[in-house]
C-alpha cells in the first residue's frame, strides 16, 4: 500500500517539477525575447556608446582586439548572444582564470557604457 | 517603481541553500536517533523542505529577472546555471513527493528519498558557491 502510494506520489512529484521547470524555461524565454524587441526599438545614446567605445580600447582591446574579433586568449564579441545584464555582471565580476573584475576600475556608469558599446558590436 | 531584483535574489536566494541542507541533515539525523525525537526531526524535515521549495521560487523568479532571462550565460554564471536548475527540479520534485506521501513511506522509499536529497543539497550547495563567487570575486 505504502509503495503504490509512493510510486503514485513520485510520478506526481515528476511530473509537476517537469512542468515547473519548463514553465520556467518558456517564462525566461517570453521575457528575454520581450527584452530584445525593446532594445531593437531603442537606440542606445551615442555619448555613452562612444565613452564604452573609449574604454573598450583601453581596457578590452589588448586581449579581446581592438575591432572585438577576438584575441590569443579571448572570444570575439561580434556575435555576444547574452543580455546586456549579464555582460554587465562578468565586466563587473570578471571570469575565474580568464578575465579580470573591472568593478575596481570603472564606476558602474563607466561599465555601462562599455556594456552599451559592446551590444552594438557585430549589428 | 523599480524594483533592485539584485538585493531581492541575495535576500531570497540564502532560505532554499540553508533550509534544504538543514532539512537534509535532520532526515539524516533521524535515522540514528531515539523513536520520540526521529518523529520531531521529520516533521522539522518536512515543514524545512517545503519553506525551502518556496523559497527557491522567489529566488529563481529574482534571479531570471536578473539575467533578463539568460538561463546559461557563461563562466561562473554558467556555473550557477547548471548546477541550479538540477537543484531547484529537484527540490519541487522532492517536496511534492513528501507532501503527498507525508510519514506514510517505506524503507526502500526512504533511503531513495535521502539519496535524492543528499543529491539536491549537493548541487545547491555548489550552485551557491558558484552563485557567490560571482558576487564576492567582483570585489
Amino acid at each position: 500500500m505504502s509503495n503504490f502510494l509512493e510510486i503514485k506520489a513520485a510520478g506526481a512529484a515528476a511530473a509537476i517539477a517537469s512542468v515547473m521547470i519548463a514553465a520556467t524555461f518558456f517564462g525566461a524565454g517570453f521575457y528575454r525575447a520581450q527584452g530584445e524587441n525593446v532594445g531593437k526599438e531603442a537606440t542606445p545614446p551615442a555619448i555613452a556608446v562612444n565613452k564604452g567605445k573609449a574604454l573598450f580600447a583601453q581596457s578590452c582591446a589588448p586581449c579581446h582586439g581592438k575591432d572585438a574579433d577576438g584575441g590569443e586568449d579571448a572570444p570575439s564579441l561580434l556575435k555576444l548572444d547574452i543580455s546586456e545584464a549579464h555582460i554587465s555582471l562578468l565586466v563587473h565580476s570578471g571570469i575565474k582564470g580568464e578575465m579580470p573584475s573591472f568593478t575596481k576600475k570603472y564606476s558602474d556608469g563607466e561599465i555601462e557604457s562599455i556594456v552599451k558599446y559592446v551590444k552594438t558590436l557585430g549589428k | 517603481m523599480t524594483i533592485p531584483w539584485e538585493q531581492v535574489h541575495g535576500a531570497m536566494t540564502h532560505f532554499p541553500i540553508a533550509l534544504l541542507l538543514f532539512s537534509t541533515g535532520c532526515d539524516f539525523g533521524s535515522l540514528v536517533l531515539g523513536e520520540q525525537l526521529r518523529r520531531e526531526l521529520r516533521r522539522v524535515s518536512f515543514y524545512g523542505l517545503i519553506a525551502a521549495a518556496l523559497g527557491s521560487l522567489g529566488a529563481v523568479v529574482s534571479g531570471i529577472a536578473i539575467t533578463q532571462g539568460d538561463l546559461w550565460g557563461r563562466g561562473d554564471m554558467l556555473r550557477h546555471h547548471q548546477f541550479i536548475w538540477p537543484a531547484f527540479t529537484l527540490l519541487i520534485a522532492l517536496s511534492i513527493w513528501r507532501l503527498i506521501v507525508r510519514d506514510r513511506v517505506s524503507r526502500v522509499g526512504l533511503w531513495i528519498y535521502l539519496a535524492l536529497m543528499g543529491l539536491a543539497s549537493g548541487l545547491m550547495a555548489a550552485a551557491g558557491y558558484f552563485g557567490g563567487e560571482l558576487i564576492l570575486r567582483g570585489g
